[in-house]
């Protein structure tokens, strides 16, 4: 009987997961339902499970449980409390020669894009970073199911399908807000695995010296549900000055395309796109955008887009929901006024 | 003595990259190649590093004859000494396959100039994979530090650097045991205007060329494509999306067409939700 | 702390030093090269060509002065040029005047229109197969001089930026900043006799551009000068090259009238894209790329002295067009070459003095280069100062012509008379013929 494991690397900082895992985990599940389909014997099975390396973290696991794994691994370890390249390599290598996964999943964030590299060398096989899409193939090739893994390439103009063929695990890294976080489910059902963690003393070579943390308040564009973008359009920094305030009164966050973070108008944190964020807010007005692929692929997911733009035939009209035709330093005064007078009187 | 080795790629400046309306497929004509931007930087600060400190920096390259031209600027931009690692064997290489001949390529390099310092690019805007650094790092088992924002001290005497890393929300910094293997931001070094001589040099300059028989010792099923495990099932453009309503200013005034936005109940909606 | 650097042995050092790697530039390095001169080339872009831009047409018997066999070695040319002409733009209406066959008729064609991109990479490296040695991303930004003054090379931008040489041939093209910097000439480019050409270039299948225009095949192209109704009614010219499977249409306007009315270029090649007329011209047509380049047209007024010691001057940077006759390009390829024979003759003799280097604005008078530069020294001002040229002939012309193709069953001597007022409500036959005679002696320079 084999047991396929389908993995997916749970990220935490500080007793904290990353939102991005448990969105893993909802793609976990959807593979795993098309695996049940896919693998011949009656006897095989599929388990969706999880990685969790750390110290004193037990919540966590049980959030993971409650989040859709049917089992956690964990490892605990003062090593593990803040992030290092060589004991978390060495220890989920470890474990995934331990368990041999069919499927690994890991967040790429810049956490992520630090370990699955290095993990996947190790393990000799293939990684396909910053998937859209994962499915399972619709003919079975070798002796296992195999993933088609879908991501952006050159700059996002392409859609490139991988496969990983002959290796296992198949890994994939996925971008934070791409998928839908799963619901949680406080009566879920699982099991905690603790394995021992493989310290080597070599990882003394590489030492923290000093971690300061960013207060990432203003500026955590993945999670905000309403974005107020600008692209070149503006025609220079203070532009985004009148972005803020028009973000300020809609309650939201402001983003930025590659060139204005380029040419230092504005922070990288603020960038959206395929070398920036991905975002999935409810609502995003894209001010002065032309919307070159790149910044379309981070943007698209909004559920509500506005676009803003002189020129009629820019692309990111495409995109857009709604699309005015206009200068844009006369409609988002126009657009602030007019929210506050209707927040004001309250018929909002 | 400070060595330096810095693995550049080139690239197309994917910019500037549009695609054929018609067919679908990637312009590639007109498009500039391009030493990836990341790879610059790095090896601006190998090359920063050298000046201080004294020692050399080769750089490598793996790819089609062409990157001879990226391994010039490479040497333009103060690398001594430029090697272009190219064979047919090589070809339709996933990260995998990459990283085991770079590696094999810096032992070699390893074992005539002992290295202190293997620079990478933290990610190459082609494939944006960021995969290969940290892979060669664990084909070598030398230490791997990821998205390097600045290099405060090498110390060759004592065998240790001291950098500075940038995650998302924390900066840290970082001692490590040389040799080290670090991807590079961009603010890691700016890249230099080089003098005339560096610039006339790296004219005249004729990479060495490291194949598949030599004088790297290959297993001939880690190489190539018969090396990578992932290939390109397929290709496909990003599908259209079906453009909304358009309002023209000019037609309906800059208030009536922000109201009409306004009156959207989505927007309301997600006003809503803000509050 | 010591940077050991490669100067610090080697200086570099060539026979001659050419700044700039365009037409003249090229020119004048393959000339010496192939007499066994050891030529460096200059060039601020990061290739040949990144930092020119035309419309345009270049003109092969310079190519096969100075490469006879350069057909051989596969030229990236667009469309040959077989009809050329002129149209006439008014507000509403068209009339062209162009000619094929005939003295058109040649193969291989007097006229190629090309893509600078191409055409100027392929230049210099037709210099480099001859031994030159190219140079990019590097500005020249003065000569380098002796004790006693003599010229003694070239210095760049870059650091240990030196390069030695007897001779220097300064081809940097419109912006003459080292020119004015030598004191060939005494003044920078005076705005009312400086023309921004500004162009779209625009992709569109071979055979649309065939049918569009009227062109049998690939190897049929066309080049119009368009006079009239192009940048609002101000002084300039339009024209029109079809490419292999794109499409070159642009204007020229000086820059005094730029400034005077404050008009972006931009805007001025939309409005003239959006003309009536010339709008169905691109259509369906995906736009590429757009930009400008400076075109000094002084031409005569702003000729610098050619010759200093040690230093020569060609091309652009030395004013050498002619505007009406969209000749600029031959004039510096041909300047380039001649300025190469004569650096040639500095070396067989040892003497770099302007004693010997006044071969150079000799041997030009003899060509059509200085004689033409005279003769037209009025036009580009005679342009500014009539600008009925610009409206009223052009909306004239459309007028007579439509008037005569629309006569049909009216009588032919009120069909005269009403092509007489379309002239006289707009001008006087007296100021009429005065204009003509104006523009005879403008173009013939009496």
């Amino acid at each position: 009987m084999t047991i396929h494991r389908v993995w997916v690397f749970i990220e935490q900082q500080g007793g904290r997961a990353h939102p991005v895992s448990w969105e893993l985990l909802a793609v976990a599940n959807d593979l795993a339902k098309q695996l049940k389909t896919k693998i011949g014997s009656a006897n095989d099975t599929v388990s969706v499970e999880c990685v969790l390396l750390g110290n004193n973290i037990p919540a966590l696991a049980r959030d993971a449980i409650s989040f859709g794994a049917e089992r956690v691994y964990l490892v605990e370890h003062p090593v593990f409390e803040q992030y290092m390249n060589a004991p978390y390599c060495k220890n989920v290598t470890a474990l995934a020669k331990k368990y041999t996964p069919t499927v690994f999943l890991i967040g790429a964030t810049n956490l992520g894009r630090d370990l699955a590299g290095a993990v996947a060398t190790s393990l000799e096989t293939g990684l396909t970073a910053d998937c859209t899409d994962i499915v399972v193939d619709e003919v079975d090739r070798v002796d296992h199911p195999l993933l088609l893994a879908t991501r952006p390439a050159f700059g996002g103009n392409i859609l490139a399908t991988i496969v990983c063929r002959e290796r296992l695990p198949q890994m994939a890294s996925v971008r934070p807000r791409v998928f839908p976080v799963p619901p949680k489910s406080d009566n879920a059902v699982g099991e905690v695995i603790s394995e021992k963690a493989v310290i080597d003393f070599r990882d003394r070579r590489v030492e923290i010296l000093e971690r300061i943390q960013i207060d990432r308040q203003g500026i955590n564009l993945e999670y905000a549900d309403i974005i107020v973008s600008g692209g070149r359009g503006l025609g220079d920094a203070s532009g985004f000055k009148m972005l803020q305030e028009l973000a300020d009164v809609l309650g939201g966050k402001v983003g930025a395309t590659r060139p204005c973070v380029d040419a230092g108008w504005i922070a990288y944190e603020h960038q959206v796109g395929q070398t920036g964020k991905t975002v999935r807010p409810k609502l995003y007005i894209a001010a002065g955008i032309s919307g070159a692929l790149q910044h379309k692929v981070g943007a698209q997911n909004a559920d509500f887009i506005i676009a803003i733009n002189k020129d009629p035939h820019a692309p990111i009209f495409d995109i857009a929901d709604m699309g005015i035709v206009g200068d844009l330093y006369e409609v988002i005064p126009e657009m602030i006024a007019q929210v506050r007078q209707q927040k004001e009187s309250e018929l909002l | 003595m400070f060595h330096a080795v810095v693995a550049i790629k080139q690239v197309p400046d994917t910019t500037n990259i549009r695609i054929d309306s018609e067919t679908g497929n990637l312009v590639r004509a007109g498009v500039p190649a391009i030493m990836n931007p990341y790879d610059a930087h790095a090896l601006a600060a190998a090359v920063e590093w050298k000046r201080r400190l004294g020692g050399r920096v080769t750089i490598l390259s793996m790819g089609p004859p062409s990157f001879a031209a990226s391994i010039r600027e490479g040497i333009e931009l103060g690398a001594d000494r430029g090697i272009l690692i190219s064979a047919r064997q090589f070809s339709g290489a996933d990260t995998l396959a990459t990283s085991y001949v770079l590696a094999k390529a810096i032992e070699k390099i390893h074992s005539e100039e002992p290295v202190s310092v293997i620079f990478f690019g933290k990610q190459a805007i082609d494939g944006d994979t960021a995969q290969v650094g940290p892979g060669v790092s664990v084909r070598l088992d030398v230490p791997v530090i990821t998205y390097c924002s600045k290099i405060q001290q090498i110390d060759c005497e004592h065998n240790e650097i001291v950098v500075q890393r940038k995650a998302e929300n924390y900066t840290e910094t970082i001692r490590a045991a040389l040799p080290v293997l670090l991807t590079c931001e961009k603010e890691v070094s700016k890249i230099p205007f080089a003098s005339l001589p560096d610039l006339v040099r790296s004219l005249r300059y004729e990479p060495e060329i490291w194949g598949y028989e030599g004088p790297m010792e290959l297993e001939r099923d880690k190489v190539g494509s018969k090396g990578s495990p992932t290939i390109v099932f397929k290709t496909a453009t990003p599908p259209q999306s079906e453009a909304g309503e358009l309002i023209y200013c000019d037609a309906v005034g800059v208030a009536n067409a922000v109201k009409m936005v306004l009156k959207k109940s989505e927007f309301k909606a997600a006003i809503k939700l803000a509050e | 702390m010591i940077k050991k650097t490669a100067s610090m042995n080697h200086q570099l050092s060539f026979d001659a030093v050419v700044v700039g790697a365009g037409l003249a530039g090229c020119a004048t390095a393959i000339t010496m090269a192939k007499e066994g001169l050891k030529v460096a080339i200059v060039e601020r872009g990061q290739r040949p060509g990144s930092k020119n831009y035309f419309g345009g047409a270049l003109y092969t018997h310079a190519i096969a002065e100075i490469l006879p066999d350069y057909m051989e070695w596969k030229p990236p040319f667009e469309r040959a040029v077989t009809e050329a002409g002129f149209w006439f733009l008014s507000q509403n209406g068209l009339t062209k005047m162009t000619v094929q066959g005939g003295y058109l008729d040649k193969a291989p064609a007097d006229a190629f229109i090309t893509l600078r991109s191409k055409f100027d990479v392929w230049w210099a490296d037709q210099a480099q197969r001859l031994g030159a040695f190219l140079i990019p991303k590097t500005t020249v930004v003065d000569l380098l001089r002796g004790n006693d003054g003599r010229v003694q090379g070239i210095k760049t931008d870059r650091e240990d930026g030196v390069i030695h040489s007897p001779i220097v041939i300064i081809c940097e093209g419109v912006n003459n900043l080292l020119t004015q910097r030598v004191g060939l000439i005494s003044h920078d480019l005076e705005p009312s006799r400086v023309a921004l050409g500004i162009k779209q270039l625009i992709s569109l299948p071979a055979d649309i551009i065939n049918s569009r225009f009227g062109l049998q095949s690939e190897a049929h192209g066309l080049a119009v000068s368009v006079l009239g109704d192009v940048s609002l009614g101000l002084p300039g010219m339009g024209f029109v090259y079809t490419g292999k499977n794109n499409l070159s249409i642009g204007l020229g306007v000086n820059l005094d009238v730029l400034a005077e009315y404050r008009l972006k270029p931009y805007e001025v090649l939309k409005r003239y894209l959006e003309h009536p007329i010339i709008k169905p011209l691109i259509k369906d047509g995906q736009l590429l790329e757009y930009g400008a380049h400076l075109i000094p047209e002084g031409g005569w007024t702003d000729l610098p002295v050619l010759q200093t010691n040690g230093v020569l001057v060609a091309g652009d940077a030395a004013a050498m067009v002619n505007a009406l006759h969209w000749e600029g390009t031959n004039m510096a390829m041909v300047a380039g070459r001649i300025a190469g024979e004569t650096a040639v003759l500095a070396h067989t003799k040892n003497d770099f003095t302007s004693k010997t280097l006044s071969e150079y604005s000799r041997r030009l008078e003899d060509e059509f280069l200085l004689k033409d530069l005279r003769q037209y020294r009025g036009f580009s001002k005679f342009l500014e100062t009539h600008p009925q040229f610009m409206d009223v002939y052009p909306s004239f012309m459309n007028d007579a012509m439509g008037l005569w193709f629309s006569a049909f069953g009216k009588p032919k001597k009120q069909l005269f008379k009403e092509i007489f007022q379309s002239l006289t409500k707009r001008r006087s036959v007296f100021h009429a013929a005065a204009d003509m005679i104006s523009m005879a002696k403008a173009v013939m320079g009496w």
